[in-house]
């Protein structure tokens, strides 16, 4: 019969006969709350979970890799290193170097005592963030930034002197504390650069604010205390750029070398040998490329794991995946690589949850 | 400080040479002055208070002695320093040939340490009123310990 042969070929299509896939890959499952709420083993089902939280899951291993990682896990050693490179204790001392990055909008959010926290552990190596993301981690020390609401409307707002970041709100009054703090610094720094020839770099004025600020709650203070670069190239692009024309006026002839900065930033993968590096970027932009620029010249990191919201389809390299840095050689072809849509004041504290923070109380246990 | 490489008048010993204003208050036309320098203010422009600190008024100034302009950015509720301005007329009664002036002051005495000025019109009106055997009155300028002949009134002819 005709009818049945085209009805028995359009099944065939329709109800292809499928490859078995137990014990090749994970079943999708949730968290059973009614075995009652464990926060660990919840955090653990994100992997299973998909979408997303399958990626956020897969980020807290990649990132526990990083962690994990000594030199003496590699089995190789490399023909040319050094007598120190052979040496058992040694290899067992040599950690993964962690470049973590960070738009302004995550210290203006909550996420900075994260960030902070990370800091004054030494559990990061080298910070690179915007203007924005050391301004407001000074500010926040000098008058609080509130809770608003995304629809609040600007104009209603720019008459009280409130500004909005998102559904935060940040008065006027907050800026002008920061300028009345910040113009002696600058003063001081323009009489060292000329009676002691200091010729300051963003990131040793980063450092000199960090010092000056003397908060505990800042991660400037700590990463000045713990000696961790924190290398801010769009220095001019925010209130502390504000700051900087307003002083040119008052006293003109301060200079920030920017040269010494990016020699000290490309330095910090160039010379990372024998350790591996891994990139933990938050939001995208000027951040996220300088890492992996500087990653590039040491012909690739070795973990990325990125947490944006941003999509490739514009072209830009804020939305780009990691692979699309593999082709620049920012990433090597060999690394273990993530990136998580979605909002990194939502996974980012998740993350550091199950990696940073466990395993630091898990170093603390063992000590006792 | 550099130094100052003006003679004062006895008159000046003690006086001050600047009072304090504040900015929000110094208008276009009004004096200010800038890197030490007396200026008369060409432009203003204010900003609210905001991302960028304090509200802040933006100056664009003259140098009354030079012409060279200059910028400032001030808060707007901070004091500024406002030179005093003054400006006294004197006859003219000789040019030397190394370019100074005898002025004769109201008293009946000359003063004679003040050099012709720098402005091409002005110098060339004075020379030649001066040739002509004109009474000439020119009028002089004084701010922060400096004076210059900055206008001349030509009384008529002799």
């Amino acid at each position: 019969m005709e009818d049945d042969r085209v009805f028995s070929s359009v099944h065939s299509t329709v109800f292809k006969e499928s490859e078995s896939l137990e014990g090749k890959c994970d079943k999708i499952e949730g968290y059973d709350f009614n075995q009652g709420v464990d926060y660990p083993k919840l955090m653990r089902s994100m992997l299973t979970t998909g979408f997303q939280a399958s990626n956020l899951g897969e980020a807290i291993d990649v990132v526990n890799q990083m962690l994990d990682w000594r030199l003496a896990d590699e089995t190789t050693v490399a023909e040319d290193c050094s007598e120190e490179e052979k040496n058992p204790s040694f290899r067992e001392s040599v950690k993964c170097k962690i470049f973590l990055g960070f738009t302004s909008n995550l210290v203006s959010s909550g996420v900075r005592d994260t960030i902070r926290y990370l800091v004054q552990h030494h559990m990061v190596d080298v910070i690179v963030t915007t203007t924005g993301g050391v301004e407001e981690d000074l500010i926040k020390c000098l008058a609080p930034t509130f809770k608003g609401d995304f629809s609040l409307p600007g104009a209603y707002l720019r008459s009280k002197g409130l500004n909005r970041i998102g559904n935060l709100l940040v008065p006027n009054d907050n800026y002008c504390k920061f300028e009345d703090w910040i113009i002696p610094i600058f003063d001081e720094m323009l009489k060292e650069q000329k009676e002691e020839n200091v010729l300051w770099t963003p990131s040793k004025l980063l450092a000199r604010l960090g010092k000056e600020i003397n908060n505990e709650s800042s991660y400037l203070y700590w990463a000045y205390k713990m000696n961790i670069p924190v290398f801010c190239p769009g220095l001019t692009d925010g209130s502390l750029g504000d700051m900087l024309y307003f002083h040119s006026f008052r006293t003109s002839g301060l200079i920030i070398d920017v040269v010494q900065d990016i020699r000290a930033m490309n330095g910090e993968a160039v010379h990372a040998n024998p350790k591996k590096t891994g990139m933990i970027i938050l939001g995208g932009g000027l951040p996220k490329h300088h890492i992996c620029n500087a990653n590039m010249m040491r012909n690739g990191a070795d973990y990325a794991v990125f947490i944006n919201t941003g999509q490739e389809f514009d072209g830009s390299d804020s939305g780009a995946r990691p692979d699309e840095a593999v082709s620049w050689g920012k990433i090597r072809g060999s690394a273990k690589t993530v990136k998580v849509y979605c909002d990194a004041t939502i996974a980012f504290p998740l993350l550091v949850a199950e990696t940073f923070a466990t395993k630091r109380d898990q170093t603390c246990e063992s000590k006792t | 400080m550099s130094d100052e490489e003006h003679h004062f008048e006895s008159s000046d010993a003690g006086a001050s040479k600047t009072y304090p204003q504040q900015a929000g208050t110094i208008r276009k036309n009004g004096y200010i002055v800038i890197k030490n320098r007396p200026c008369k203010v060409v432009e203003v422009s204010t900003s609210k208070t905001g991302k960028h600190g304090h509200a802040k008024c933006h100056f664009v100034a003259i140098d009354i002695f030079t012409s060279k302009k200059l910028e400032d950015i001030v808060p707007s509720s901070h004091n500024c320093d406002v030179p005093h301005v003054n400006r006294t007329d004197y006859q003219l009664i000789d040019i030397s040939e190394d370019g100074y002036v005898s002025l004769l002051t109201d008293n009946g005495s000359t003063k004679d340490d003040l050099k012709l000025p720098n402005d091409d019109t002005l110098l060339q009106q004075i020379k030649s009123g001066f040739d002509d055997g004109k009474d000439l009155v020119v009028s002089v300028m004084s701010a922060m310990g400096e004076e210059q002949i900055n206008a001349l009134k030509d009384i008529g002819p002799k």
